[in-house]
């Protein structure tokens, strides 16, 4: 306590807490290391890029996630999402569609995600069901619905766009255009009234209902972000595949929290930014790649993952436990 | 600013059928402090509520400026101009100073908050206090940095950020240090001067002379009287707060203080607690008294282990630490808690689990079910306990019987130490009669009870002793023939004359 009461104390805090993907930042240069270490050509800016494409769904899933997160909830239907969202792209679009019939596919991709997200947040919010159960379940809802708008993988994207999406526009690879948009647009969000009112709510729902805060329309628009976010990625995931998957989004769902987790954010809330994702899911893509060089099995990818959110669970446990045992 | 007058006129509220406010009234305008003054269960948290748009009464009349409303939100009354400042209440700890004191209220353009405006705006507020703050309190310090007391002024400096009409300070100086208060009560010199009209709750007798005007006294949910501070006495004011009539007796006292001591604190100290010395002799009950939250409950906790404290705890004559409730289970302590649900009750389990679940290590690796189930069945006949079967679950009870077997399940320990921690709160009438012969026989078996009760006539009927606890620290013992209600009033409010000295208060007592 009174560490903290130093001049230098509040203010290094208040920097962790804002700028909570400190540890992060450690955790990247350390990866980094090893992959360089194992695969030295890894880091020329082509094999980087190209990599990093690999990861541009993420990249979107993670932002929706982290909304939600610090909004004090977490959404388990992200994934489910996206493999819904990705099947409407393909299959209404086509490989040789119509500027219209583009508009039209696009439209009803980002509508789907927006939709479910609406209904993830009714429930959370508004029917004040638990976020873990009801986006668990719901995520079931939209992953029959991907199967039935599209039983088996197939299906392909305009090659005109897929081959868009493998460019550099103005020089500047796809990757970077896409991390500078979620900075900037999450920026945006944060300096708007909704971006304060987030914090607040999954800082302390009752203080900042109290204050005045639309505590529910807060959540609920948390989850519709998310959808969006996670429509968003699909869109991604279909171009950088060139086809539909009705399965193709499970596995971000696991590791957009794991990303999110990596990069600082709290899971109980209040706390965190995207900046933190967006380096999680680069550690993420590096760890992926120092499992794929160590040659041991790609199966070991989703247990390390488990691994990274029970650390992050047990994390604030066991500061707490080890400061409880400096002050005794 | 504009004058303002806000008038509440015969407000009721009623909680089923248990009337927290039957008749409260209470006039403010700008340029006044009005302080309202009950002792425990008054209604004045009510009232205050009611006006800032917390509570939504059931009846009566709120006038502002003459014309009635009626507030569905605090944020109705605060669009109104009543501003309250909350203990703590509305503050996100992981934000900035700057981000808590405008939350909801931002300096908006183009949809962007003004960062750099909150700042400053900030800071302008914060120099009122200027000089009773840390150094390093500012702005963008996080909330979670600060002290209670300058989470307080934080509080106090969000409510004013509103520019209000009216401003209720409920209990709002109850954790400020004594510069901050001085400060606060120039501060409110001048808002009064600037037209505001102020309602201040506080319990501390001291203050309300020093800044309020007016008085306006509640009693058992009616307002029974208003009085200029000018023109009033202490003694006069706990008059009006006390009930007249003398508190049943329901439980014997005994006169020997000979028995011997079996618990005993020396500076017993906690965030909350402050100093607390107090001994506990062998079939006593010993009462704790006082407003509400003054820290007996805290008290409760530190003696059963439950919350980290400093000082020194005597058990029958020999030094104990307790770090955990087990530690003191095992010595003998049991401690009820109050709020029956939460705490005490695994509701949609047995009765019979219910009873046993502190015990269960006392029957064995393979649990002798036959024994249990004959203990559990003797400890419910002495409680008698009215329900179908030790096999139904616990929510299949009423509250009273409820309560009964959140202090049977310790009973079965055989206590020599049991904490009650306001055990009768909103339990029927009837249970409480059953509840105390309970307590009377344990008494008599040589168990030392202590009792923290927020209803006063049970401290009187009950209790050998009463300590009176304010800001953590006991503040008066009570026994014998000074065990009765005007005194446990002043000692509650600190009030520093007794009124029963005093002729003006009116009649015997």
């Amino acid at each position: 306590m009174s560490a903290a009461r130093t001049s230098l104390g509040p203010r290094l805090r208040r920097v962790a807490l804002r700028q909570s993907y400190a540890f992060a930042l450690v955790l990247l240069v350390v990866a980094v290391a090893i992959n360089f270490y194992l695969q030295p050509n890894f880091f020329q800016p082509g094999i980087l890029s190209g990599n990093l494409l690999l990861f541009v769904p993420l990249m979107f899933v993670a932002v929706g996630q982290t909304a939600v997160v610090v909004g004090g909830g977490i959404d388990l239907s992200l994934g489910a999402i996206v493999s819904m969202a990705n099947v409407i792209f393909v299959s209404l679009m086509g490989a040789e569609p119509s500027t219209s019939r583009i508009m039209l596919a696009l439209g009803a991709g980002f509508l789907a995600g927006i939709l479910a997200g609406a209904l993830n947040g009714f429930c959370v919010a508004v029917l004040r069901f638990q976020p873990i159960v009801t986006t668990f379940a719901t995520s079931f809802i939209f992953a029959g619905l991907a199967l039935y708008v599209l039983p088996e993988p197939g299906g392909a994207m305009p090659s005109g766009l897929v081959g868009f999406y493998y460019t550099n526009p103005l020089g500047i690879p796809v990757v970077l255009w896409v991390v500078a948009a979620l900075l900037l647009l999450w920026g945006l969000l944060r300096s708007t009234r909704y971006g304060t009112y987030l914090y607040a709510t999954g800082g302390r729902d009752l203080s900042a209902f109290v204050s005045g805060v639309p505590v529910s329309s807060v959540r609920f628009l948390s989850y519709c972000i998310a959808g969006l976010m996670a429509s968003a990625g699909a869109l991604a995931l279909a171009l950088s595949t060139g086809t539909g998957n009705p399965i193709g989004g499970t596995d971000l769902m696991l590791q957009s929290i794991v990303a999110v987790v990596l990069g600082g954010t709290r899971l109980s809330g209040g706390q965190g930014g995207v900046a933190g994702s967006l380096i999680g899911v680069v550690i993420l893509s590096l760890i992926q790649s120092i499992v794929s060089f160590s040659g041991a099995p790609s199966s070991w990818q989703t247990l390390i993952n488990g691994l990274i959110v029970v650390a992050a669970l047990a994390g604030p446990g066991l500061i707490s436990l080890l400061g409880r045992g400096r002050r005794n | 600013m504009a004058e303002v007058s806000l008038s509440a006129q015969h407000l009721v509220k009623r909680y089923g059928g248990v009337v927290a406010l039957a008749d409260g009234s209470l006039d403010v305008q700008s340029g006044e402090v009005v302080a309202l003054m009950g002792a425990n269960g008054s209604g004045k948290s009510t009232l205050g509520k009611i006006i800032t748009g917390a509570i939504v009464p059931d009846g009566g009349r709120l006038l502002l400026d003459g014309e009635e409303t009626r507030f569905s939100s605090p944020q109705a009354a605060r669009r109104a101009g009543i501003s309250a400042v909350y203990q703590e209440l509305s503050l996100v700890p992981d934000m900035t100073v700057a981000e808590n004191v405008w939350l909801a209220n931002e300096p908006v353009a183009l949809g962007r908050v003004r960062r750099r405006e909150r700042k400053e705006q900030t800071t302008r507020l914060l120099a009122l206090f200027e000089n009773t703050l840390g150094s390093y309190v500012g702005p963008d310090s996080l909330v979670s940095d600060l002290s209670p007391s300058e989470r307080q002024i934080v509080e106090i400096l969000k409510a004013l950020s509103r520019e209000p009409r009216v401003m209720i300070l409920d209990e709002a100086t109850a954790s400020l240090g004594a510069q901050q208060v001085e400060r606060l009560f120039e501060l409110i010199g001048d808002w009064k001067a600037g037209g505001m009209a102020l309602i201040f709750i506080s319990h501390r007798m001291e203050e309300i002379f020093q800044v309020a005007d007016r008085a306006t006294v509640l009693r058992s949910g009616n307002t029974v009287g208003e009085a200029l501070l000018k023109e009033t006495t202490q003694e006069h004011l706990v008059g009006l707060m006390i009930e007249r009539g003398v508190a049943e007796r329901r439980v014997e006292r005994t006169a020997d203080g000979g028995k011997t001591v079996l618990l005993e604190t020396e500076d017993l100290r906690s965030p909350v607690l402050d100093g607390v010395n107090l001994q506990l002799r062998e079939g006593e009950i010993l009462g704790l008294g006082g407003l509400q939250g003054q820290g007996q409950s805290d008290l409760l906790l530190a003696l059963f282990g439950a919350v980290p404290h400093s000082g020194t705890v005597r058990l029958a004559g020999e030094e104990v630490h307790f770090s955990r409730p087990r530690q003191a289970m095992r010595e003998g302590l049991a401690f009820v808690p109050g709020d029956r649900g939460g705490e005490g009750l695994l509701p949609v389990r047995s009765i019979l689990e219910n009873l046993l679940l502190p015990s269960w290590s006392r029957y064995g690796a393979l649990l002798d079910m036959r024994r249990a189930r004959r203990d559990a069945e003797e400890t419910s006949r002495g409680l008698s306990l009215k329900m179908g079967s030790l096999d139904h679950p616990v929510s299949s009870l009423s509250g009273g019987n409820a309560q009964k077997v959140v202090l049977g399940k310790w009973l079965m320990r055989d206590p020599k130490v049991l904490l009650l921690d306001d055990p009768t709160k909103g339990v029927d009438v009837g249970a409480k009669g059953e509840f105390y012969n309970i307590l009377s026989d344990l008494r008599q078996r040589g168990v030392a009870i202590v009792l923290h009760s927020s209803d006063d006539e049970e401290l009187l009927g009950l209790c050998d002793r009463v300590i009176v606890m304010r800001d953590g620290a006991v503040r008066r013992e009570l026994s014998g023939g000074d065990l009765n209600k005007p005194a446990l009033v002043s000692a509650s409010v600190g009030a520093v004359a007794d009124p029963v000295d005093d002729p003006s208060s009116g009649g015997p007592v």
